[in-house]
């Protein structure tokens, strides 16, 4: 892999199925809102070794209608495993409810899909990187923001191995100044939770 | 390509191997460390795919 200036990288790995089947479903996606893929699929898709049974992914907010043409297309070969009334599934998402999405009949993988409706949600689209393997490109949140959530958000110690091997991935490209900040807003943004 | 250290501690000893797996993906081609990724991910996609659940208990399940 490597970077091919600021936010792309270049990455010629073996695509899996897990790879296949996100590049597939984010085909679709892309048509139709602009996206971002964060958490743990991240870390796997730089050669984490590790399985995951979902891939988290904000998506813009949309109206209703746009949504409906979104959903009509993604239900061509997937369904949504919350509800099969589209109305429901979209006042889900107007509500910062998350939705899963697998292929029909199925239940994992699946896609974590949620508006970006919060401050550090909607920031996640600013510095996004773009990754491009052999079969399409895919749009991921910035390296530090995922080390700083990862590591200051989440916290499990699945979490601190993924921003582990992120970091030691990317040791020379990581702008560690950015992962202070990040750790700032994420700090205040848990406390006004609190 | 540095040598894996162990630890009693088990959490110590799984980020160890983290930062070996991450040193070897660093300094082999993407093709060579991702056929080994992909015989993990595949594997378990397939078994996902042999696991009938269904969504109701899934949903469930991911509550809990």
């Amino acid at each position: 892999m490597k970077f091919l200036g600021k936010n792309t990288i270049k990455l010629d790995k073996e695509l899996n199925e897990l790879d296949k089947f996100v590049l597939d479903f984010i085909k679709i996606l892309k048509k139709h809102t602009d996206y971002v893929i964060i958490s743990g699929y991240v870390s796997l898709l730089f050669g984490r070794a590790r399985g995951t049974e979902d891939i988290d992914v904000f998506i813009e907010e949309a109206t209703k209608e746009s949504f409906i043409k979104l959903y009509q297309e993604i239900e061509e070969k997937y369904w949504c495993l919350n509800s099969d009334e589209v109305n429901e599934i979209y006042s889900y998402l107007k509500d910062g409810l998350p939705i899963r999405v697998a292929i029909k009949d199925q239940a994992i993988p699946n896609f974590e899909i949620k508006f970006a409706k919060t401050l550090l949600a909607k920031e996640a689209f600013k510095d996004s990187v773009i990754v491009k393997t052999t079969l399409g490109e895919l749009k991921i949140s910035s390296l530090e923001r995922q080390i700083a959530f990862k590591k200051y958000y989440l916290k499990s110690d699945k979490d601190l191995e993924d921003a582990k091997h992120i970091e030691k991935l990317f040791k020379e490209n990581i702008n560690y100044n950015k992962v202070k900040e990040y750790r700032i807003t994420i700090e205040n943004a848990k406390t006004k939770n609190r | 390509m540095q040598k894996l250290k162990t630890d009693k501690d088990n959490k110590q000893e799984r980020m160890n191997f983290v930062e070996y797996w991450a040193d070897f993906v660093k300094n082999n081609p993407d093709e060579v460390w991702s056929r080994q990724q992909k015989l993990l991910i595949d594997s378990q996609i397939k078994n996902a795919k042999s696991f009938k659940i269904s969504r109701k208990d899934y949903l469930e399940i991911k509550k809990k």
